[in-house]
């Protein structure tokens, strides 16, 4: 299945784009995605400990189970204020 | 409205919490600096994950409106390429009484800082520029 990525600030670097699609397993959650994105980008890898995930607009676990479709935001340490 | 790419009307946010019962206002403006770790910094551009922000900022506000009585509180961040001494994020309480609104505008801020999905890339006088990263999210629960 397909879903739709969005990345912000160091996250997009890592990736190279603020927004993207991705192909995952079915039956894929937000760890799965972690794993393959950490795979496929190194310097993501390396800060994958302080990286968030959104799934739909909330904040995701990694159990969390991704659906045809979805929206996952990938958001590092914030900085806002 | 929480999030907005125009100039903070600070004035105007904080008529919006006052009213007769409330004898404390308190505004905090956050504002650009022009030096971080001794380096000169011209400027800093804003970027959010907005709806998440948005809901984020809506939910401060009413969390802490439930933890103190009277109080109205009202929390809008900037987005966008500001320069240095431009006012990024304006909090407005207004209470009964002064300790509630100094609180509640003091933990505001600090949940802003922890919670909303802001990030800051930061310009500097040199050419060069920086993401800052600084508090990890977490999911609820």
């Amino acid at each position: 299945m397909r879903i739709r990525l969005l990345a912000f600030a160091t996250a997009a670097q890592a990736l190279g784009a603020a927004e993207s699609e991705v192909e995952v397993p079915d039956g894929a959650t937000v760890g799965t995605l972690a794993r393959l994105l950490g795979d496929r980008h190194p310097e993501l890898a390396a800060r994958a400990a302080r990286l968030a995930f959104a799934v739909d607009g909330e904040l995701a676990r990694p159990e969390r189970a991704l659906r045809e479709g979805c929206e996952v935001a990938l958001l590092p340490p914030v900085s806002g204020g | 409205m929480h999030l907005t790419r125009a100039p903070l009307d600070s004035g105007a946010l904080a008529a919006e919490v006052g009213s007769a019962a409330r004898g404390a206002t308190v505004l905090f403006l956050g504002t650009v600096r022009d030096r971080h770790l001794g380096r000169a910094v011209t400027g800093i551009d804003y970027t959010a994950y907005e709806p998440l922000a948005e809901a984020t900022l809506a939910r401060i506000e009413r969390e802490l409106a439930a933890e103190h009585e009277g109080l109205a509180l009202r929390v809008v961040h900037r987005l966008g390429a500001l320069a240095a001494g431009e006012a990024s994020i304006a909090i407005a309480a207004a209470a009964p009484r002064r300790e509630a609104a100094f609180a509640a505008a003091r933990r505001a801020l600090e949940r802003v800082k922890r919670e909303a999905p802001i990030w800051k890339l930061e310009r500097y006088a040199d050419g060069g520029q920086a993401w800052r990263e600084e508090e990890p999210l977490s999911p609820p629960g």
